[in-house]
């Protein structure tokens, strides 16, 4: 780690760049301003904590763009198990964070497009073709990326994330650290469990020989449970909705889970997540919905479309529709039971093989059904995500037995989380329409 | 053709009068001589070609690949009936998303077995994956009441890596066989649903073959699977000659012999320190590696990467292998293909005008 390069990162981060995110958050948080073009008339204003999310957002990105040669840099996959390289010093970066990011900037068919230009197929996925299309040209919405010197793949999501990180692996010539984490049909294996043990213990001495010095383990346990502490949080928070109005949609949970997926483990994402419980609270207490005439509740299934955010709130906003819960974001909470500091590497073990990603189609319904009844929700909206097909395989199957075996009333949505291209407005908001229709008949 | 290949059914047919299992096993890596040693006769699914897509359509996405697409249809429309197991290695999401909608929704009338294959080549990997196929033994013990011990299984273990062998051999002979490219890959996929002991006869019978053809414009083919076969008779009208092959479901299988005396270990072995192959984790470098020194030992002039449409393992690679093999003066192109349509006249005009480029 360079002299030089620690200088610029404390000069523009902590004396430039920090007290002016702080300020600009101090100013957004007396003055709150909705957005253009919002519906109050349908929505509730944005939650107040937004100033805090987009504060969060930007700090962290503006840490990466000074961390090389002041901090050892890693990129993860969102189900990384992130706490041992948090405990080692490592700057984090989420590439798939940083694609969500180019989703709702609405920057993926550019940057992609360098990707598609290299070479990589547009059927490979639009999270992959953006990154790598950034990479290759250096477009981002957030500045600049810091390069890693320590990627880590986990195949705890998808397996796409092995053959992505193969390819960066490639490109920027840097150790890649594999967690694979066998797929869960029914139940993990002790076998199972203690190799994803014994390939974190591995981890270990290849990360410490990047940072340059030993894991703390005391550190790390510190890590865990406020990883801990965060995903509980999250937990609470998303358990909220089963109030009546429900003070969250998902569509703000979308926006508001990035701490919880690229800053677990920090004192700062606890903290973020206690405030808006509060302010969740606060909203309960006063009968302030997400949505103004809340009359019916939907379920979300998979990933979100990034880019479309704001439409689909609307778009059903309109109708007295609030999409109250999601599986995706209750993934990052459902969880934190399994996390236990006495027990560091056994309890990540665990934690990281049983995402909702890495288990069966039934696990999935069966999450479906059980939360369908925990929010009183009158429906489902399953995205069938052409990007994502460890999520969405199944789905026509889910649908049906939703329908058929629950009396459940469920829509298939056919979109990309990232990529427009693979979107057509039309036809969602006609399916919108008429399954809206049959919701209220 | 010389040899005479007994068809898949007729290969059933015998095993069933002779009292044996059928397991229909998906692709790609799996170990042979576990399921021998049980007296289940495994017989490999790779799609087939040209079945009614509709079936499967019914339950996957059109942006799953045709291979997976076609498996689920072929099952739903009986071509799978007289099989007494289904056998499916975790091989991509895709199949990871097929066994799980089998085993938890759709649920076929035989069992269905997921059998999960490491993406590494550490100790560890080895160590997990010989547990992993510990357990399936244990399986197939209660559903067969049989109990092979270690010499069963180590005598299983060795007349598959004598058929590899073979294997091997034939494709090191190929040139003098004199075979055509179709004629030979008949022949080496034969090996997906023959018993090892009727391939290794079949193998030896054409090793003594000599009838030598003009040497063709030397080229390897890289993929999943060589379908449509048609691609085969395409190359052979062009002179073209594929002097080796990166095909998960031939060359990437040439597996070495395990060195240990622990039967599980000596699977584990076998399949994870197979060819590079990119569905089990190896890095891009050494797919490089392995494909530079195959065209060199040879003497190819080009690849064809051959490539199932939506396959993300293959596609995320190839612009890396690509570049690396002009780096080195070999050139290339990607056919992406639906295996359940026809080769398409644009892919034929391509592999002419690349087989006459590498000829000019």
């Amino acid at each position: 780690m360079g002299i030089n390069d620690s200088l610029k990162y404390y000069w523009n981060v902590k004396v430039v760049g920090q007290p002016f995110l702080q300020w600009q958050r101090w100013q957004a948080e007396r003055h709150p301003k909705i957005p253009s073009r919002w519906r109050t008339d349908i929505l509730s204003p944005p939650l107040r904590i937004g100033a805090r999310t987009k504060e969060l957002i930007s700090r962290h990105y503006l840490e990466g763009r000074y961390a090389n040669g002041h901090r050892p840099v890693a990129w993860v996959t969102s189900g990384g198990p992130v706490e041992i390289l948090q405990a080692l010093g490592f700057y984090v970066l989420y590439p798939e964070n940083h694609g969500a990011v180019c989703g709702v900037r609405r920057v993926v068919v550019d940057i992609s497009t360098e990707a598609e230009n290299a070479g990589y197929s547009t059927d490979i996925c639009s999270y992959a073709r953006t990154d790598i299309g950034s990479v290759l040209s250096g477009k981002t919405p957030v500045g600049r990326l810091p390069k890693p010197d320590l990627l880590l793949a986990c195949t705890n999501i998808c397996q796409t994330v092995l053959h992505w990180y193969r390819v960066l692996a490639k490109h920027f010539n840097v150790p890649l650290i594999l967690i694979d984490t066998p797929f869960v049909y029914t139940e993990a294996s002790d076998h199972a469990l203690e190799y994803v043990k014994k390939q974190l213990e591995n981890s270990i001495p290849v990360a410490e020989q990047v940072a340059g010095h030993t894991l703390d383990y005391r550190r790390l346990q510190e890590i865990i449970q406020l990883s801990k502490n965060a995903a509980e949080l999250w937990l609470e928070i998303i358990g909220r909705g089963r109030h009546h109005p429900a003070p969250m949609s998902v569509f703000d949970q979308f926006i508001h889970m990035a701490p919880i997926v690229e800053m677990r483990g920090k004192q700062e994402t606890v903290d973020f997540y206690a405030a808006l419980l509060k302010e969740l609270d606060e909203n309960i207490s006063k009968g302030i919905g997400a949505v103004r005439n809340e009359r019916k509740r939907l379920l979300w299934d998979n990933l979100p479309i990034w880019y479309r955010l704001r439409y689909l709130a609307e778009n059903l906003g309109e109708h007295g529709i609030c999409v109250v819960a999601s599986t995706y974001t209750n993934a990052w909470g459902e969880l934190a039971p399994l996390m236990n500091k006495e027990k560091p590497l056994e309890s990540m073990a665990k934690t990281y093989t049983y995402p909702i990603l890495n288990q069966g189609t039934k696990y999935k319904l069966d999450t479906m059904k059980r939360m369908v009844e925990k929010f009183q929700l009158d429906g489902v909206i399953l995205h069938s995500d052409r990007s994502c097909k460890p999520y969405s395989i199944g789905q026509i199957d889910q649908r049906n037995l939703l329908i058929q075996e629950y009396g459940i009333p469920a829509l298939l949505l056919e979109a990309d989380h990232d990529d427009p291209r693979a979107y057509a407005e039309e036809q969602v908001a006609s399916r919108l329409a008429s399954f809206v229709e049959m919701l209220e008949s | 053709m010389r040899i005479t290949i007994p068809p898949r059914k007729t290969v059933i047919e015998d095993i069933k009068d002779r009292g044996g299992s059928v397991a229909a096993v998906l692709p790609i890596h799996y170990p042979r001589a576990l399921l021998r040693a049980f007296d289940i006769y495994p017989v490999e699914v790779w799609g087939p070609a040209n079945v009614d897509v509709s079936l499967g359509g019914a339950h996957l996405q059109p942006y799953v690949c045709s291979i997976v697409h076609n498996a689920l249809s072929f099952l739903k429309m009986g071509g799978l009936d007289t099989v007494d197991m289904l056998l499916i290695p975790h091989t991509c999401d895709s199949l990871q998303g097929l066994t799980s909608i089998l085993l938890d929704l759709i649920k076929p009338k035989q069992p269905v077995f997921p059998l999960y294959l490491p993406r590494g080549q550490r100790a560890e990997d080895v160590v997990f994956l010989a547990e992993e196929l510990r357990t399936l033994s244990t399986v197939f013990s209660d559903l067969t009441g049989k109990h092979p011990d270690n010499d069963d299984l180590l005598t299983a273990i060795k007349r598959e890596e004598a058929s590899d062998l073979l294997l091997r051999k034939l494709y090191d002979h190929k040139r003098q066989m004199g075979l055509s490219n179709s004629e030979f890959y008949r022949l080496v996929r034969s090996r997906e649903y023959l018993p090892a002991e009727q391939f290794s006869v079949l193998a030896e019978d054409a090793l003594q073959i000599s009838a030598k053809l003009a040497p063709g414009i030397p080229i390897i083919l890289s993929g999943i699977v060589p379908e449509p076969m048609e691609v085969f008779n395409t190359i052979d009208e062009m002179h073209g000659e594929i002097v080796a092959d990166d095909l998960a479901c031939c060359g990437r299988r040439l597996y070495q012999p395990g060195t240990s005396s622990e039967p599980f270990r000596r699977m584990a072995e076998g399949i994870i320190h197979a060819p590079p192959d990119p569905t089990r984790g190896n890095s891009i470098e050494e797919r490089v590696k392995y494909l530079l020194k195959m065209a060199e030992d040879r003497g190819a002039k080009g690849v064809i990467f051959y490539a199932v449409k939506f396959c993300e393992p293959e596609l995320f690679d190839l612009p890396e292998l690509r570049n690396a093999l002009k780096k080195h003066g070999l050139a290339s192109i990607n056919i992406e293909v639906d295996i359940n349509n026809p080769l398409p006249h644009q892919a034929v005009t391509r592999i002419s005008a690349f087989l006459e480029m590498l000829d000019g």
